[in-house]
Formats: structure tokens, sequence, C-alpha cells
């Protein structure tokens, strides 16, 4: 008993130095595609097996949720819109709603970046929008513009203007004077010291800006697309919700994590990968002297 | 001195330098002054009175809730739910974390989803759980947990991370026994992480959970903005969302932080 307990200790104590795992798993189990694997079984098995004791018969079997969304993927739906069109009108509105604030929010952000009688006039608006739920403004703009493409579109710019406004004033306190100054010195021209200075330490705080505004855009946009709109990603969902298709809910809501996965694996990777190839030692914005601000999203 | 970038967790709380006090509490004032003013403007001369209350209005508004005594029954109802929610995700986020941030083989088991449960919008969730579970409680709780645990998680894994290496390895080199290194290491050093990530999953909590009674509730703060939302009074609904949504911003950031702010007090530097 007791040598067990000091290896577990032992165990444990390897662990925190990263490499237990390894040791303990037969090699073949050990791959981390196999864990992966095992995971998305694992889900696909407890599903199967929960199933009869849920207090409803409205849970669909897996089997009927993947035959839901492979029709779906064939364009052969009961739903007004095809799964394509849907989040392609979606996006459509992402776009432009982020579009406008991007519009906005740049001119703002760099006057309180610059301007410290600006920083305080704004502060305390944006640290509150940062915090004001992506609901309040999918409800609010529903009862301002009723059914149609404005009430999304709007909350979009609403609910990312605030990241927009955080990350570009941050990142201009982040550019390095030093190297303006030895810029100046040397009489670069303005232009090639924009580019070559003012860009590349802004560009991290503009990723930022896009990565959480977009997130908190796309959260804001899909309900109100549920209260205010007549198409659209979300509005798909609700639909099948007051359908009763139950299958159509669950199979609607793997469309959106599928689209969230390839969001973040093929879009934000490959775009991160590429903006921030110029530094040598780390590909997130984490390397950065001031941190680029992300936040917690409803 | 460990710099005090790497004793942060990697996600800051939000805020723009403060600005000093001498000379720009003017502007600060200013800048509500003229919020004020724009808001009673644009109410009384632009838009019609239902598109835009003024903010008198509202504080009538709210006051006449607070006189019903309405108020606390649907805050009781809602923040039963987060509570309970809450504490499970936070249980089940630290578990999780652990396991991520220790072996690289439970990183690749718990990775994807995690990652895919924070980018997918709750509404999500809170249908599908609404479908499963119809009116009962549970929907609401299994919707709070799915959507806050990776937001625990998350920070919860980068604290493993970071842990560090050097004292960890000083400490087996003197033989320091295990639970004696959890102790007086792990723990002093994961702490400011599982705050990070408690503030991050109360957060998520009290969102989710207006939201799954906007959706099927029959009691809440949820179930009141949805009754003034269907009958287009934007003064009541602002006045129910406003009264929580300020409440829950209390909790999260004055309470949780000055709570924060006592544990820490031994150590200024994590202490924000």
């Amino acid at each position: 008993m007791s040598q067990r307990v000091g290896q577990a200790a032992g165990v444990a104590t390897a662990r925190w130095a990263g490499d237990g795992q390894a040791r303990r798993l037969p090699r073949a189990l050990a791959r981390p595609w196999v864990a992966r694997l095992l995971s998305l079984l694992l889900v696909l098995a407890i599903w199967w097996t929960v199933l009869p004791l849920l207090p409803t018969v409205l849970l669909p079997s897996p089997g009927r949720v993947a035959e839901f969304m492979w029709d779906e993927l064939r364009g052969d739906t009961l739903a007004p819109d095809t799964v394509y069109e849907s989040f392609a009108i979606s996006l459509q509105r992402l776009g432009l709603g982020f579009l406008l604030a991007l519009a906005v929010g740049i001119p703002i952000g760099l006057a309180t970046g610059l301007f410290r009688a600006v920083a305080a006039f704004l502060h305390d608006f944006v640290v509150v929008g940062l915090a004001i739920p992506s609901l309040l403004w999918a409800l609010v703009t529903a009862m301002w513009f009723g059914f149609g493409s404005a009430a999304p579109i709007v909350t979009v710019f609403l609910a990312s203007l605030p990241f927009v406004v955080i990350n570009v004033s941050e990142g201009v306190r982040a550019v390095p004077r030093e190297l303006l100054d030895a810029a100046r010195a040397y009489e670069v021209p303005a232009r090639r010291s924009i580019r070559h200075v003012v860009l590349p330490s802004l560009m991290p705080f503009l990723f930022a800006s896009m990565r959480y505004g977009l997130a908190n855009g796309w959260k804001g946009l899909v309900l109100a697309e549920v209260f205010a709109a007549t198409n659209g990603a979300g509005w798909a969902i609700r639909y099948w919700y007051d359908a009763h298709r139950a299958h159509g809910v669950v199979g609607y809501a793997l469309f959106f994590l599928l689209f969230a996965l390839l969001l973040e694996r093929l879009v934000f990777g490959r775009l991160a990968a590429r903006v921030f190839r110029w530094r040598a030692t780390d590909t997130g914005p984490r390397a950065r002297r001031k941190e680029p601000h992300g936040a917690d999203q409803g | 001195m460990v710099s005090r970038a790497r004793a942060l967790p990697r996600r800051l709380p939000l805020r723009l330098p403060r600005p000093r006090p001498r000379g720009e509490t003017g502007w600060r004032i200013a800048g509500y002054l003229s919020f004020l003013l724009l808001w009673q403007l644009v109410s009384t001369f632009l838009v019609a009175p239902h598109i835009l209350p003024p903010p008198l209005r509202i504080l009538q508004e709210i006051r006449d809730i607070l006189a019903s005594g309405e108020l606390l029954t649907h805050f009781g109802a809602t923040l039963q739910k987060i509570a309970i929610g809450f504490g499970l995700a936070l249980l089940l986020g630290v578990a999780v974390g652990i396991a991520m941030g220790t072996s690289r083989w439970w990183e690749a088991f718990f990775g994807d989803w995690v990652l895919l449960l924070l980018t997918t919008p709750g509404l999500v969730f809170a249908l599908v759980t609404a479908m499963i579970f119809g009116l009962s409680y549970l929907g609401p709780i299994v919707a709070i947990v799915i959507t806050s645990f990776p937001f625990v998680t998350i920070n919860v894994v980068e604290g493993v991370k970071a842990a560090p290496r050097d004292l960890v390895d000083m400490a087996k080199s003197y033989r320091v026994r295990s639970w004696a290194m959890q102790r007086h290491v792990m723990v002093p050093f994961l702490a400011p992480y599982l705050f990070t990530a408690m503030r991050y999953g109360f957060s998520q909590a009290w969102k989710i959970t207006t939201l799954t009674e906007i959706i099927g509730g029959t009691k809440g703060i949820g179930f009141m903005m949805r009754t003034e939302f269907q009958v287009f009074s934007m003064a009541g609904f602002l006045a129910w969302a406003l009264t929580f949504f300020a409440f829950a911003l209390f909790l999260e950031r004055v309470v949780l932080q000055r709570q924060i702010d006592r544990f820490f007090r031994w150590r200024p530097e994590v202490a924000r």
C-alpha cells in the first residue's frame, strides 16, 4: 500500500515535469491523435447510452442527426434556405457590421491612444461596452429595427466596437518610441517608418481586436437573428426549434461547432502564422511588451 | 524578482491605463455629462420615447420594480441557478484544466472540445438544453456548466503550464514531500490563475443564465426581460436588464475583485 502511494506521488511529481503520461500508457495509445479520436468516440458512446435515460423523447439519436446533417450538406432541406445559404447570409452581416466597427473604432482608438483627455473622456464607456452582453444589444436592436437585416448588423457593430477601440488605442501606446526616434534621426520617409515600425507593432493589437471583436460579434449576431431576422444561421436553428424538430436543432448546433472549428483552425491559425511570421520566437501576441485585450463573452 | 509579466495570467483584466486623477477627472465627468445630455436630447427630439426612453423614465421604472418587491423573487431564481451551475462548472473546469496542463494526452483528449465550446454561441446550447429538458431547472444548469467550464479550463491550463519548473526541480532535489510541494509551490502559484478563471467563468455564467431564461424560463430576470420585450416596452426591458447587469458586474468586478485583492495582500505584484 505504502509503496503504491509512493509510486503515485512519484508519478505526480514526474507529471509536473511534463513527461509522466507517456510512460504509463502503451506506446500506440499514447499518441495525441488517438486521444482525439477516443474523446470523439466516447462522446458518441455517452450520447447513445444516455439517450434512453433522459426525461424526454425529443433527443434524437446520433444516426438521425447525422442523416439530417448529410441531407443539409447535400442541399436537401425542408427549411427555406440550405445550410450554405444560411451561413453565407450570416457571414455577410458579420462582415458588414465588423467593417462598420473598424471604420468607427479605428479613429476613436487612435484618438484615445494619442490624447489623454480623450482617453479620460471615453474610458469608462469603453470598459462598460466591453462588459455589456451581446444579448442586450440583440434584443434592443430587435426592438429598434424590427425584422430584417438591420438589427443583426447593428448588433455586430455595437458588440465589436469596444474591442476595436481598446485594442487600437493600446496598440498606439505600444509603438516603440525609440525606433520612431531612430527613424527620424536617419531621415527615413514617413511612409516607410509607418510601414516598418508603426504597422508591425500595431498588428498584434489589430489582430486581437479582430479575433475578440468578431467572436463577440458572431455571438451577438446569432442572437439578433433569432429575435429579429427572417433568414440566416441563427434564424435557421430557431426555425427547427419552433418546428420541434430536435434533430434539426442538434444538427444545426453541430454545424455551429464545425463552423467554429473551421474558423479557429483554418482562418485564425493560418492568419496568425502569416501576420506574425516576422517574429522569430513566438507566433502569438503574447510576446509583446503590452498585451492585446481579449475578453469574456456572452 | 519574477517579472510581473510572467507571474500574471495571459488574459489580463480589461482596462485602459487609469486616467491620472489630476486634470483628467474633469474630462471624465465631462464624459458622463455629455453622455446623459446626448441621451436626453436624442430621446426628446430625435426619436420616439418608446425607441429610447429618457434616463429619468428608466429610473422611475426601476423604482417601481423595487417597490413592487418582484425584484427579489426574480433575482433569487436567477442567482440560485447561477450558483449551482457555476459551482459545478468550476469543479469540472479545474479538473479538466489540471489534466490538460499536466499531460499532452489529456490535452489532445479535451483540447478540441474546449476550443469548440469556447467559440460556439451560447444560444446553441441554450436551445438544445431547452429542447431536451423542457422547463425544468436542469436545462439551464446543464447549459451553464457546458458554456462556463471551458473559460475556467483555459485559465487553469495556462497556470499549470507556466508552473515554475525550477522550484519544482529544487523541491524534488531536496526531497520535499509531494503534498508539501503542492501546498507551498503549486497552490500559491496557481491561485491567481484560478481567480482569473473564476472571474471569466462567472461572467459567462450570468450571461448564459439570462439567455436560458429568455428562451424557456418561467421565472427570473431573463423571463422578465422576455415579458417586457414581447410587449415592446423598452423602458421596462432596460430597467430589468440594466438592474441585473449592473448587479452582476458589481459582483464580478467589485466583490470578486476585492476578495482577490485581500487574498493577495501578501503578494502585491499579482493583486491587480
